[in-house]
This record gives structure tokens, sequence and C-alpha cells, in this order.
């Protein structure tokens, strides 16, 4: 029977769960009872408040690829940073920011992720980033946890950087939502109420990569759009107005959060992953139910403030 | 070692000679669909459904069936999934493309990294030329003579609807049937090249030998043969490097077709020709 | 003897789900016939062509049209990025004939370096079709439309954004067009240059006149057929009206 004790990471073994029994089905309590996933608790609240809040405008403002692609585009950096003890959040942060000011640049790539240049440089990321890691520096199994994320590895520096990343989130929907969601409804009229449209697309676009870097640790470097994207778009199938959007998505990620993390304890396997699935499903079953409810109807306007 | 050594050394080996068959045949046939991905803008769909159809080569690798079976049934999964997901206008075709993909994602993922699996879940990622399979070589195959014919048959629709969607529609075209043909080919052609590239480099061969060629090509016959020509010797180049230097195969093919690409745009010597072309274009017609 | 119209529609209404965007639409137009079709923005001028061109169904009413009309739209809506020449362009008009299948033939690259040389780029066959001049593509456009070798002729601004040596061109043609019994139906908002042709049809949501320019092309009617957007600048009465229209720029 694998216990912490036996736990390693770097090893084709390693697990992603802690302390608890493969096979058998954990108890909810788990959750609160071992310091461990008391750690992992506390990181996908905080990680599901800041996604469900810039996840929202994230919908709104259609840069679901962007949030997708900055996470990937950290991959190599992290495996540097991960197999030579640099701070993994400074070489995700560095390379997160480096992305984002090579999208804003390019300016069109937010709104078209049709860019065959995007695609390239993810892909040259993720090879790159494999080589690095097989090759360089071997850190063999290691990848699987940079790609997906742990439940295990987590630590208070991730936690702190998590909680900082929700404030400033909170901060920043408080301080700048109404202009993202009148940019995010339509970036012409914005534009023309005089509201500053590249300023705000520059501060949601830093956000987000901010946000992701602190998402790495628990979902990986492929999964950020399970916390960033899902969540807001399940929300956006109900929600009326701004507000109930920002709600209903930080509940909703809250919910997918726990909630995968208790189907990663018991199933052995990453957070990503499981809340992936979870958010894919219940967006799946929200929007067949709310189809067939309001295939009449005019659909969510969601955008008034 | 001498430079024949270099490259006969690994002919050597029969699993070599496999992939670079494989990476020959599945660079000559990407290499040209690659024109049509980039002049549809097909890129991002193109990632969606090799992210999308690891579930199906996750189950394909643990049932023990040819993987290309399983890449064929996740890629159907994966798009008709899109396809639905994406007419519900309420949120958007990028971000229920974006919804669609990490569930399916996160599913292949939590497959395979469940205790049970065997560990492959890297060779499913980022590929495995070494690993090629006499099945996966026939599928490659079957995969270059199908592509070829079905791009020869389209040849012209496909370029009048490029050029002007509106306009071929007048003449008598069907442009959401010749987009829906090319995308159909395109999942194929997905299914099949993720045995060589891997799920998340499979990309590198559908997108970088238009990008690498993008600005030598005076016509789309040109830019399809070009590109088929240099995604070929692409790929070879990176199995070479990837035998001389031991680095992963699959990230060093995708490397090889990233390097390409930049160098096609970087280089400046066509792009002074055809401007060199064009000024002689305006002079004539002045 | 009368010949049947090339062009015909009899108590059309046309629309996209929900009302009509345009209806009472009655006219017809005999081979070699040119019909000018004027109207504002959203006056319903494109859903008319749409309509010849078989890709939308009447909500009442029937049209009829005499094979397959070829359609020159406006050229914004070509991708410049597109590395064809303007042979390779004239010959898409070859499409027509249904066997899209089959590489061009030794005749239909006849045909198209023909067109090309009635529009007076047969130099330019092999430029790629991106860097040519505004005008020239206009052209180019019009040779592929030529190519098609069709009894009708759609054609949507086709003077908007052209150099004036192109229209001069452009113009010749479209006599010569005349001349072989082609019919032509070109839409614009230049009431001026609608003087020059055969018929006019004026189009607001529904038909507002249709007949000789002489006829109908008077206050009351261009009143009615722009709303607001017209200047009246001379003249009173259904005679000598000399009017400019006010294009409002559409996001």
């Amino acid at each position: 029977m694998p216990t912490l004790a036996t736990v390693r990471l770097g090893e084709n073994d390693s697990r992603y769960a802690p302390g608890v029994d493969p096979g058998t089905v954990p108890s909810p309590l788990d959750l609160l009872d071992l310091p461990l996933t008391r750690t992992a608790l506390a990181e996908l609240t905080l990680l599901a408040i800041c996604g469900g809040l810039l996840g929202a405008f994230v919908v709104l403002r259609g840069l679901a690829f962007f949030a997708h692609a900055v996470g990937t585009a950290t991959f190599p950096a992290v495996v540097v940073a991960d197999a030579t003890g640099f701070s993994a959040t400074l070489a995700g942060l560095s390379a997160a920011a480096a992305y984002a000011c090579g999208v804003e640049r390019a300016g069109r790539s937010v709104r078209d992720p049709g860019d065959s240049a995007t695609g390239l440089l993810l892909v040259a990321a993720l090879g790159g980033g494999i080589l690095l890691a097989s090759d360089v520096f071997e850190s063999g199994a290691a990848v699987d946890r940079l790609l997906f994320g742990t439940a295990i590895g987590l630590n208070g520096a991730d936690l702190a950087l998590s909680g900082a990343a929700a404030a400033l989130a909170l901060a920043a929907t408080i301080l700048f939502g109404r202009t993202w969601a009148a940019v995010g409804f339509d970036s012409d009229a914005a534009g023309a109420l005089g509201l500053p449209v590249r300023r705000a697309d520059v501060l949601l676009l830093g956000s987000v990569a901010l946000a992701a870097v602190a998402a790495l640790p628990a979902v990986g470097a492929l999964l950020v759009s399970s916390l960033f994207v899902v969540p807001a778009a399940v929300a956006r199938l109900f929600a009326r107005d701004v507000p109930a959007l920002l709600l209903g998505s930080v509940a909703i990620a809250a919910c997918l959060a726990v909630l995968g993390l208790y189907l990663s304890l018991w199933l052995d396997v990453p957070p990503g992953p499981a809340v992936a699935v979870l958010g894919a499903a219940a967006y799946g079953m929200c929007a067949l139910l709310t189809g067939l409810r309001a295939s009449t109807r005019t659909p969510a306007a969601g955008t008034s403030w | 070692m001498d430079l024949t050594d270099l490259i006969l050394d690994p002919l050597r080996s029969g699993i070599w000679r496999r992939a670079a068959a494989e990476v020959v045949l599945l660079g000559g046939i990407c290499g040209a669909l690659s024109f049509w991905v980039t002049s549809f803008r097909l890129s991002y769909p193109a990632e969606s459904l090799a992210h999308g159809l690891l579930p199906g080569l996750v189950l394909a690798a643990l049932a023990g069936i040819p993987l290309v079976l399983g890449g064929l049934g996740g890629v159907a999964l994966a798009a008709g999934c899109v396809a639905l997901a994406s007419r519900d206008p309420r949120i958007g075709a990028d971000s229920a493309t974006a919804v669609v993909v990490t569930g399916m994602f996160g599913l292949g993922a939590l497959l395979a990294l469940s205790p049970d699996a065997p560990p492959r879940l890297e060779e499913l990622l980022f590929g495995d030329p070494l690993g090629i399979t006499h099945t996966d070589l026939i599928s490659a195959l079957a995969l270059a003579v199908v592509g070829a014919g079905a791009l020869a048959a389209l040849h012209r629709p496909l370029c009048a609807v490029a050029f002007d969607a509106p306009g071929a529609g007048a003449l008598g075209l069907r442009p959401g049937g010749v987009r829906l043909a090319l995308f159909m080919l395109l999942a194929v052609a997905v299914a099949v090249a993720v045995q060589g590239l891997g799920s998340l480099l499979v990309l590198a061969v559908l997108v970088a030998p238009a990008v690498a060629v993008r600005r030598a090509a005076t016509n789309p016959g040109v830019a399809m043969l070009s590109g088929a020509a240099l995604a070929a010797v692409a790929g070879l180049a990176g199995l070479y490097a990837s035998h001389h230097l031991g680095s992963a195969a699959g990230a060093s093919v995708a490397l090889a077709l990233c390097l390409a690409a930049v160098a096609g745009s970087v280089l400046p010597w066509r792009l002074r020709r055809g401007e060199a072309r064009a000024r002689r274009g305006r002079r004539a017609a002045a | 003897m009368t010949r049947a119209p090339a062009v015909e529609a009899h108590g059309l209404a046309l629309g996209y789900g929900g009302e009509p965007a345009l209806e009472g639409v009655d006219f017809e137009a005999a081979p070699g016939a040119a019909l000018c079709v004027l109207g504002p923005n959203g006056g319903g001028k494109t859903t008319l062509f749409r309509a010849l061109l078989g890709e939308l169904q009447p909500l009442a009413g029937r049209v009829r049209v005499a094979g397959r009309p070829a359609y020159l739209a406006q050229t914004e809506r070509t991708r410049l990025d597109f590395p064809v020449s303007a042979l390779d362009v004239a010959l898409m008009g070859s499409l027509a004939d249904g066997r899209w299948w089959r590489p061009p033939g030794r005749s239909q690259r006849h045909a198209a370096l023909a067109a090309l040389g009635r529009v007076g780029l047969e130099g330019q066959a092999s430029v790629r079709f991106g860097e040519l001049s505004g005008g020239q593509r206009q052209r180019v456009l019009l040779a592929r439309a030529l190519t098609q070798d069709a009894a009708v002729l759609l054609l949507d601004e086709p003077f908007a954004g052209v150099d004036p040596a192109s229209a001069e061109r452009i113009t010749a043609v479209f006599t010569e067009l005349r001349a072989e019994g082609r019919t032509l139906l070109v839409s614009t908002h230049d009431v001026e240059s609608a003087r020059l042709f055969d018929l006019v049809l004026c189009l607001n949501r529904r038909q507002v006149a249709f007949g000789t320019p002489a006829q109908r092309l008077g206050r009351e009617v261009l009143e009615t057929t722009y709303g607001s957007d017209i200047v009246v600048l001379e003249g009173s009465g259904d005679t000598a009206v000399r009017a400019i229209t006010v294009q409002h720029h559409e996001h």
C-alpha cells in the first residue's frame, strides 16, 4: 500500500494524490484531514476565485485561445527551472509575460487564433520543452507533473502566489470590470465612448498571464483553460448580466475545483485533468438543459452591467 | 566519421528506415495539405482536433488495438463535439472549442495517468517515430495516396473558394461543401500523422511547411509541391539529428519543421525577386 | 419579333426569415439590355442579386434567369495574399461548367487569355493578383465573368474605387457585351451614371420604380428611393433633375 513516505517525484511510479489508498473511495473529509490535501484544497479554491473572475472576461472578450496558449508557452521555461532549481514562478512569469507582450505587439493574434505563427510557436514550445526535459536534463516523469499539475507538490510559496493572484484578480475586477465588460461587449462602441480599449486589453492579457502562472503547479501547462475558460463558459449559459456571470463563474469554478480534487484523490490522477473533465461534462449537460429550455427564447445577453 | 557515414549509418537500422519512410510519407502529404490549412485559416481547428483525439489514442493503447483506429475514432468524436458546441451562439465558437478540447484532452490525460495504465502517455503526446509499426506505415501510405488523389481532384474548387468564396458560389461551387471536404481530409491526416509526431506536435507538419515556403510560392501547385518536399527533407533532417545527438525523435522532427518555417519567413532572397517581378508588372501596366 | 426576356421577376418577395428584406419586385430585361439597379445601402440590391444567383429562395413570386449568371462582386471580398496569377483567376470562370475535378483544357486557357485581352490585361496574365492595382484587379474579375460565357452578368458596384482608365475599359467591354446580346444588371448608387442605361430599377426595401431613366428618374422617385440620403441639386418636376447621394458608411 503506497503511503506518503513512498511517494517520490520524478519517477514513473510517482503518484499525484497523497495519502489515500488507491482503489477505495475516499471520504470527502479526507480533503480536510491531511495537511497536504488542505494545502491543495486552499490552492485550488484560490485559483478558482481568480480563474472564475478573469475567466468571465476571457470568455466575454474571446480570449479562450490566449488563456490556453499562455500556459503552454511557459512549458520550456518551467522545464529548465524545474531541472536547475531556479524559481519556477519567475521562469514561468517571464515566459508568460514575453508571450503576452508578443501577442499584444502582434495585435491581431488576440482575436485571431487561426494564426499559423501562434500555432507553430506553441508546437516549438512543447517540442523544445520535451527535448530539454528528456535529453538535456533527463527529468523523466516530472514532465507529467509540469504538463498536468499535481496535488502533492504544492507548498506555501505556491499558495502565496495563488493568494496574490486571487487578490489581484479581485482588485482588477472591481477597478476595471466595467471597462472590460464594455470592451468585451463591443470594442468599437467602447472606443467611441472614450474608453481606453487598448489599455484595458493590455491589463486583461497581463492579468490572465500572471494568473495562469499561478495555476501552473496545480493544473499544469496544458490545462490552464480548465479553470480560466470552462467555468465561465458554463456560467455564461445561465447569466443574464455581468455580476451574475462573475458570481456564477466563481461558484462553478470553486465547485469544479473541489470536486476535481476529490476525484483526483479517488482515482489517483493529477487535479488538472479531473477538473477539465468535470467542467466539460458540466458544460455539456448545462448546454443541453438550457438549450432545451430556452430554444425559443433569445440567448442570454450577459453583458449589461 | 566522414559525411557518408553520417548519412548511411542510421540507414543500417530497420527501425530507423521505417521511421524515415513514415516521416517522408507523412511529410509529403501533410506538407502539401499544409498550404490549404494556412490558406483556409485552419491552424486552430487542426490543433483542436489533434488535442481532442487524445482519449481515442489512449483507449486504443489501453485496449491494444492499432493506434490509428483509436486516432480515427477520437478525431471523429472531437470533430463532432466541436461542431455541435460551436453551433451554440451563446459563448462563441472559440470558447466552445476551448471547452470541448480542454475536456477531451483532460479525459485522455485522466485515462493515461491513472495508476493502472501502462506508461505510454509521453509517446502519445510527443510521438515516437522510432516506434512505428508496419500498420502505421501502411496507414501513412494509404493516407498519402488517398490524400494526393483528393487534393488533385479538389484543386480547382479549393483555389476558387480560398481566393473568393462568394465568387466561387456564384460559379456553381458549394463553398461550404469544399470546406467540409478539406476539413475531413485534415481530420484523417491528423489521425494518421499523430502516430509519428504525437498529439501535441502533429500541428508542426500541418502548418510549418506552408509557412516555410509561403514567400517562394508563386501559385498553389508550387506551394503544395515545395511544401511537401520541404516537409520530407526537414523531417529527415530531424531524424538524422535525433540519431546523431541522441535526442527525442518526435520533438527533433517537430523542431526541425519549426526551424524551417522560421528560416523560410526570415530569409529575404525570394522576397526580393518577387518584389522585382511585381515592380516590372506595374511598370508594364503603366 | 419579341424574344423571351433574359431576366424576369414577378411579384418577387425576398428575405432571410421574418420580415421580407425586399418585396413587390416586378421587372423584365431583354437580351442585350443594360439595367441599372439603384438604391441605398440595405435597400435590397445585393439581396436581389443573391436571388438571381439562386442562393436565396423567394418568399413569394418567381424569378427566372437564362442560364447561370456571371457575378462580379466587389474586389474587397477577394484574398490578396492568395498566390494566384491574373490568368489563374480568369480561368476560374470555366468552373461554371460544373466539371470542377478536371484540370483546365487548352480551349479553356485560350478563352481565359482572350478574356484578359478584352479587359486589356493580356500582358499581365502571369502577374500575381495581389500585386495588381485596384482597377486592374476589378478588370481581372470581369475577365473571370467573361470566361464564364454567361448570357446574363450581374455586376455589383463595378466602378467603385476604380481608376478612370480601368473604368473606361470596363464601360467599353459592357458595350461589346450588349452588342453580343448579353444582358447586364449593374448595381450602383451613382444616380448620374444610371442615366446611361436602357432601364433602371429603383429599390428601397420594395420596388419603387422600373422603366427607362427618362421616364423614371424624377425627383419623387429619387426621394422615395433614397429618403434623406439624397441631395437634389437642381431642376424640378419630372425632368432635368441632378442629384447626388450621401453614402452612410456601414460598420
